[in-house]
């Protein structure tokens, strides 16, 4: 059954990637546009196979490398990883074309940048075991040395380090996942596996490392703290591949493990997956409120957005441990769904900001403003972005919601028992919370930097960037329209994948313009969009009719009668009060005010006042783990005495330990 | 009748008929007040005087000030089509459900408010700031109230749920539904900018939420703005007199059956518009920091009410 051509496509995009660190050789001028175009056209060529593999179902199977029978470099790139190799290819594909114009020349990123999709792509299509760790910590070390860069200034060193350090620390649950189930099924090859899940006890064990090991990749809460650290400080292209790309394929692995690995399990499962993620959305939209530096933002919200995903999935679980295939598949589906959304929105709004960047030199939010006029493809582009993510109709983000907020209703309104409808509510209330702060937080981010009046002289000064990047904007944007308007059609092509995972598709066929769920429920949103297309013009041509052209005069802004000064605007800090003292019982937001007398007059001579949101998990949670941590180091340290007649002492207890277990 | 006869039907009636509904709410807040107050019909002088004045627009705006309120009026109006008004039909039956009807009401509410960040003057951005912080409360109350219709039926699609609940009362008027109803009350005050939450009436710089996003548009943009918020109010009231009370509603889709329902549902609306001016003269506005205790215990009577819908359906 295998397609040939998308085999071959796949074979010339990896071969591609493999070779583009040669641009090295080729002179400095014309070196990042080549490797730029080289990883582009790989990542074409990949979008395509996997999309083909995603709608037609055959999956390329070949071995790479294979230089011992136990280590077999294996590519299988089913309907699943296909899926999600398509949003890998596609983020690249953007963040390349963008990356072309937009980067700026460094010795190591260039020859690591295709390593870095390479990595991605492997991980999704590796057939075993083997492949996937190795694609894994690939990945994994690639995205390191793209935050790192040259490691100044000293704030990206220590992001950078702290990636390295969680990022193997997860590692280790990775491979202890890997290790049970595939000691249990006796191979390990990713379809030997899937035959034979595994269940009881130890497939809880496997699920907990699942969700600690991809977890902490896909910035799942409490493990994200290195996310919103690690993917602001690299390049713009680079973070959104990190943001839009990387967390999927930690996605990908939690839906790999859980739902063809393991056997339908406990329910509790579901509930902390569903915790996990509700904690996720709500909080890492009211951080990213807290931020003012715009791709700080925008990493909190993948945490948020990573945490609606891991929602689906646990509904999913819930459903599937239920024997309510057919509802777990929607609910699969809203979470795939989503993960492909958040891929053009989230892609698009990074790539923004580095336009901002380019245009400005700042993503402060107080040192930007009315950016729209200065750059209107920018402003137009990101001004979608910001209505897509914050899941508004008719975009992209609101037709995953909508399949998610539907499978929350079906999980309330079924029998599958009293304490899942209840968590489906929650979920519910969680997720619309989440919607609403996102309106805010958005708002936000594009009411500051790009309306209003410039906060800075390099606002003032700011321009339209260069073509290549306007227009990757610009087409992304126009993605996160279409792919709003087709969404009926994408979750009828998921069907491949929710049956290759759990066997049902829970779509109904109602043709390509309306999405009909086997629950009962639809949605269509290209009759909304066409409605509001038609509606929106409307008043405006029937006030012409009736009472003549509109006459427009311009004037200054009111301010109470005195001049306006750019510095009266609202700043990223105020705008956000309300929210964060509605939110403060969370947020525990801390502030104080020092006043320093002149003497014994009653009049202050310095007043100072500091305000701050801690990040409580930092905090809280990692700096006593650290501090515990460093000090047990200490305690050890206590066994190196630098004596040899000691460490001699120590073998020989060892020897006769192991002696005693081995001989009980 | 078609559904693109209907949807005719629909919107027409509620651009007609939500400044009435609101010159209604008006009226009797003035006889409170002990005070004649304006014309019933004041909102359509008004609304007339807008469409036909020029724009005075400040230097700094950009496309988005043309953008919100075309798209805020759009938003509304696509909105009305989702909402069962005369019978147990709704014209977009297919295209979408309460969870759109939501959907649409927020794509309103972030086009006004970043309509009101353009200028750059900071009366503007203090309502955008307070208007989002309020609606990232009120919309799991709205969603959860609503969604608390969904769970008996098992259907989100509004015209559904109405004939659910005809086909059997009883069931329907639980203390679920009674606990819904009322946090659907607390998020419509919410979400139309009333009193306590905010004062429709007030042009003090320091109190204004929804005025202070108004504060630089003027003529027509300014009565686009006006009506939206009137159908916005306009189908709130009919959600809470069709859905939370979906009696009198017509099940034979005739014309006589149309206006059989528009007889009865009319006098509703009109009822619990007067019960709105009722609670708006008997309370005072309360401070913007103490609505999370508002809109807080209405979120938590909202999920109790979805929650014993849950468990004793």
């Amino acid at each position: 059954m295998d397609d040939p051509w998308v085999s071959q496509a796949l074979r010339l995009a990896l071969l591609i990637l493999v070779a583009a660190p040669l641009t090295a050789l080729v002179p400095i001028a014309r070196r990042l546009k080549l490797l730029f175009w080289l990883v582009a056209a790989a990542s074409l060529l990949a979008l395509a196979a996997s999309i083909s593999v995603v709608i037609n179902g055959d999956a390329p199977q070949f071995s790479l490398w294979s230089p011992a029978p136990y280590a077999d470099l294996q590519v299988r790139l089913d309907a699943t990883g296909a899926f999600f190799a398509a949003i890998v290819a596609g983020v690249a594909l953007a963040a390349s074309v963008f990356g072309s114009a937009y980067a700026h020349h460094s010795q190591v990123d260039d020859a690591v940048y295709p390593l870095f999709v390479l990595s991605m792509l492997l991980v999704v299509a590796a057939g075993n075991v083997y492949s996937f760790l190795v694609a894994w910590e690939a990945m994994a070390l690639a995205s390191f040395i793209l935050v790192i860069g040259d490691g100044t200034p000293q704030p990206r060193r220590l992001a950078a380090l702290l990636y390295l350090v969680m990022t193997h620390a997860s590692s280790v649950f990775v491979f202890a996942a890997f290790f049970i189930i595939a000691d249990h099924a006796g191979s390990a090859s990713f379809e030997a596996m899937a035959a034979d899940p595994l269940s009881g006890s130890t497939a809880s064990l496997a699920f907990v490392f699942a969700i600690l090991g991809f977890g902490t990749k896909a910035g799942l809460m409490p493990l994200h703290v290195w996310l919103p650290r690690a993917h602001p400080v690299a390049p713009s292209h680079v973070s959104a591949l990190m943001s839009a790309a990387m967390v999927k394929v930690g996605i990908y692995g939690l839906v790999r493990v859980s739902f063809e690995m393991l056997a339908p399990g406990e329910s509790w499962w579901a509930f902390l997956l569903i915790a996990l993620g509700a904690l996720s959305a709500v909080m890492g939209v009211l951080y990213a409120l807290m931020e003012q530096e715009i791709k700080r933002i925008l990493a909190f919200s993948t945490v948020e957005n990573v945490g609606i995903i891991a929602i689906a999935l646990g509904v999913a679980l819930a459903f599937r441990s239920h024997g309510e295939d057919s509802l777990a598949a929607a609910a699969l589906a809203a979470g795939l769904l989503h993960a492909a959304n958040h891929g053009w929105f989230k892609t698009l709004l990074f790539l923004g900001s580095g336009s901002i960047q380019a245009a400005t030199h700042t993503l402060n939010l107080d040192r930007l403003g009315g950016l729209a006029r200065r750059m209107p493809v920018t402003g137009a582009a990101l001004l979608v972005g910001s209505l897509a993510i914050a899941a508004l109709p008719p975009f992209n983000g609101f037709a995953g919601e909508w399949l998610l907020m539907r499978s929350l209703v079906d999980l309330a309104s079924s029998d599958v028992g009293a304490a899942a409808s209840l968590a489906g509510l929650g979920a519910l209330a969680a997720l619309a919370l989440t919607g609403g702060l996102a309106v805010a937080c958005f708002v936000r981010l594009y009411g500051i930097a790009f309306l209003g009046v410039a906060r800075s002289e390099a606002a003032e000064r700011a321009g339209e960037s260069a073509k290549a990047m306007y227009l990757t904007l610009a087409l992304l944007a126009l993605g996160c329209l279409v792919t709003g308007l087709a969404a009926p059609w994408m979750v009828r092509s998921l069907g491949g994948v929710t049956t290759e995972l759990l066997g049902a598709n829970g779509i109904n066929s109602g043709g390509d313009d309306v999405l009909v769920l086997d629950s009962g429920g639809s949605i269509s949103p290209l009759v909304i969009a066409g409605v509001l297309v038609l509606l929106a013009p409307l008043p405006w041509l029937l006030a012409r009719l009736i009472w003549g052209a509109n006459q427009r005069r311009r004037g200054a802004v009111w301010t109470t009668g005195v001049a306006f000064r750019p510095s009266m605007q609202y700043t990223a800090a105020s705008f956000t009060k309300p929210v964060r003292l509605f939110f403060s019982r969370l947020l525990l937001p801390e502030r104080t005010i020092a006043v320093t007398y002149h003497g014994a007059s009653p009049l202050p001579r310095l007043v100072s006042y500091t305000g701050r949101v801690p990040a409580l998990f930092d905090e809280r949670l990692y700096e006593p783990a650290r501090s515990a941590a460093v000090w047990l180091a200490g305690r050890i340290r206590l066994l190196q005495a630098g004596s040899a007649q000691l460490y001699l002492l120590y073998m020989m207890a060892a020897l006769v330990l192991l002696v005693l277990v081995a001989t009980r | 009748m078609s559904a693109v006869a209907l949807g005719a039907v629909q919107l027409v009636a509620i651009v007609a008929l939500s400044p009435l509904l609101n010159g209604l709410i008006r009226s009797v807040k003035a006889r409170f007040q002990q005070r004649k107050g304006p014309p019933l019909l004041q909102n359509y002088y008004d609304l007339a005087k807008w469409m036909g004045r020029g724009e005075q627009l400040a230097d700094s705006t950009s496309f988005v000030h043309y953008v919100a309120p075309v798209g805020v009026l759009a938003a509304a109006l696509a909105a009305s089509l989702l909402v069962p008004m005369l019978s147990d039909r709704t014209p977009m039956t297919s295209g979408g459900d309460l969870l759109v009807f939501v959907g649409l009401l927020a794509l309103a509410r972030a086009l006004l408010a970043l309509g009101g960040m353009d200028s750059g003057g900071s009366f503007g951005q203090m309502g955008s700031s307070r208007e989002v912080a309020i609606s990232s409360l009120v919309e799991p109350v709205l969603l959860v109230a609503l969604a608390t219709l969904a769970i008996e039926p098992g259907t989100t699609r509004m015209g559904e749920i109405v004939v659910a609940a005809d086909a059997d009362p009883a069931d329907f008027l639980g203390v679920g539904w009674a606990l819904a109803a009322a946090a659907f009350a607390v998020a419509l005050v919410a979400e139309t900018g009333r009193i306590p939450v905010d004062n429709p009436d007030t042009h003090l710089e320091l109190t204004m939420v929804h005025e202070g996003m108004l504060i630089e548009y003027s003529g027509r943009s300014l009565g686009m703005l006006h009506l939206a918020q009137m159908v916005k109010q306009a189908l709130l009231v009919v959600v809470l007199a069709n859905l939370f009370l979906p009696f009198g509603l017509a099940h034979d889709h005739s014309a006589g059956g149309y206006a059989l329902g528009a007889l009865i549902v009319l006098p509703k609306l009109a009822i619990i518009g007067v019960g709105l001016a009722v609670v708006e003269s008997s309370f005072a506005k309360m401070r913007l920091f103490q609505l999370p205790d508002l809109l807080g215990a209405a979120a938590a009577l909202a999920l109790l009410g979805a929650a014993i819908t849950v468990l004793y359906a």
